[in-house]
């Protein structure tokens, strides 16, 4: 028999066992209320931007996630509207009023349209003219032909060099005339056209997230057509987002080639391997070389990883247009920016601190 | 006198037993739910299909009889043939995993590969490339 003390010792320990076994087991079942707590939820849009737009939050209510994603909705139609080049809106002057009023007068028009020129032009100098929106006339021609090649195969053909050479005399982004205080665009060469394709989706992401953040939706993820912005962290455990870049040889068995891993950050893969023709058995892709007029022929793939949603789109087109060794200098030259290019082998190729975001 | 009496091992074990039991269960009936192709037509999900049913068919949504999927064997989809102008949606090409999707916009019909339930937080949220 053990003295009286020892019992007492004894009884203690079994009700901090008890108490132990009653506290993992709440601890459980907290943790499987906690998970549903806040709700992942997803939305598609149709018809913005003549791609995709997918939404994704985590919220308590369904309610709580139509709100945000009708703010998303609503604004990035009016972006939309404004950086459409082929339709017009009712009383609304866009993109496609300027380009209509080339050579003949100034166009009034919205701020977020004055903003995104400028942001365009700063692109273009930054970029040393690899991604122009002003070269509308030469990608005008490139996108009749593919459209054309596409419908009827047999009569596919490459746009004759000759005609653009010529539409390329009228790409000079100087001549596009930004008149902030009147808040007027004036298109100097009555032949040139504003393309803001390679630029405007990405830049319209920025916007329309920075304004949900603002009126209170601190996490989400918006991808217009894969121009990923992140906001904040997903769910109740402020995890990283995890986006994945397709793999741009669809033959690969593997179809995926990296998940990376990361908060408040934007990602945009430029490729070619969705829009495209074939002439003659060879696949002629949408994104031209501002010097050769050619779809630019370094890469099937070059993704950039930066903060700024417009700068990613930007960035991702002008890398595309630059041989590895310039892209790669230029990509490290710029603070919190990294890069991934796939070459036509498949051979991959990433800056500095690209290593660093794939998912663990 | 032993610390643990016997009748508390026996409680121990058979709390023990319990929660392999339901961990497993949660596991097999959750985590595992293999992916599925949803198919929307202007934002209506109007088809799911299940992608692990080692089938090879051919078929379209009830809206749209000009607009062909192809369902592969390994789990995968495409859409086959399509009477838009721009073929972006054939380019697309083969997918099947978490967090793909494929549009054949001029058709409204988009094409997502989700995850009902049993995300996990190392789920890829979605998965991009053009």
């Amino acid at each position: 028999m053990l003295p009286p003390y020892f019992k007492e010792v004894i009884r203690v320990k079994k009700r901090i066992l008890a108490v132990i076994l009653m506290i993992v087991t709440m601890c459980v079942n907290l943790s499987a209320c906690s998970f549903n707590k806040e709700k992942r939820y997803e939305a598609e849009f149709l018809l913005l931007f003549d791609t995709v737009t997918q939404i994704v939050g985590y919220a308590n209510t369904k309610e709580d996630f139509s709100e945000y994603a009708q703010v998303v909705y609503d604004n990035l139609k009016e972006y939309h509207e404004l950086y459409d080049i082929y339709n017009d809106y009712d009383g609304k002057n866009n993109i496609k009023t300027i380009n209509d009023n080339a050579g003949i007068k100034p166009v009034k028009v919205d701020k977020k349209i004055i903003d995104l020129l400028l942001f365009s032009k700063d692109a273009y100098e930054l970029t040393d003219g690899k991604v122009n929106v002003a070269f509308g006339a030469v990608l005008e021609v490139w996108h009749q032909y593919r459209e054309e090649g596409t419908e009827n195969p047999d009569k596919a053909a490459l746009p004759p060099m000759d005609i653009l050479e010529e539409k390329a005399m009228h790409t000079d982004i100087n001549k596009v005339i930004i008149n902030e205080a009147d808040s007027t665009v004036y298109l100097e060469d009555p032949e040139m056209l504003l393309d803001v394709g390679a630029i405007a989706k990405g830049y319209a992401t920025e916007m329309v997230s920075n304004i949900a953040y603002e009126q209170g939706y601190k996490n989400g993820m918006i991808s217009v057509g894969g121009n990923v912005r992140t906001t904040g962290s997903k769910g109740n455990n402020k995890q990283d987002w995890k986006v994945g870049i397709q793999n741009p040889d669809l033959e690969d068995e593997n179809n995926q080639l990296y998940i990376l891993s990361f908060k408040d950050d934007s990602l945009v893969t430029s490729g070619v391997y969705q829009r495209y023709y074939t002439v003659d058995g060879k696949q002629y892709h949408h994104i031209i070389d501002p010097v050769t007029l050619m779809p630019s022929d370094y890469f099937t793939a070059v993704t950039i990883l930066c903060k700024n949603s417009g700068m990613a789109d930007a960035l991702s087109t002008a890398v595309f247009n630059m041989p590895y060794e310039k892209g790669k200098e230029f990509v490290e030259s710029l603070p919190d920016t990294e890069a991934l290019w796939v070459f036509k082998d498949g051979e991959e190729k990433s800056s500095s601190g690209f290593q660093d975001y794939i998912a663990k | 006198m032993k610390f643990v009496k016997k009748t508390d091992m026996i409680i121990i074990g058979v709390i023990l037993v319990f929660a392999v039991l339901f961990m497993v269960l949660y596991r097999t009936k959750f985590s595992d739910q293999p992916a599925v192709a949803e198919i929307y037509y202007y934002s209506d999900l109007v088809e799911t299909v299940k992608l692990d049913k080692k089938v090879d068919k051919i078929f379209s949504i009830p809206q749209n009889s000009h607009v062909v999927f192809h369902l592969y064997e390994d789990g995968t989809l495409r859409f086959e043939e399509s009477d838009c102008p721009d073929k972006v949606c054939i380019n697309t090409g083969k997918i099947g995993m978490v967090g793909q999707s494929a549009a054949c916009l001029p058709n409204g019909i988009v094409v997502k590969i989700v995850q009902k339930s049993g995300r996990t937080e190392d789920t890829v949220d979605i998965i991009v490339g053009k």
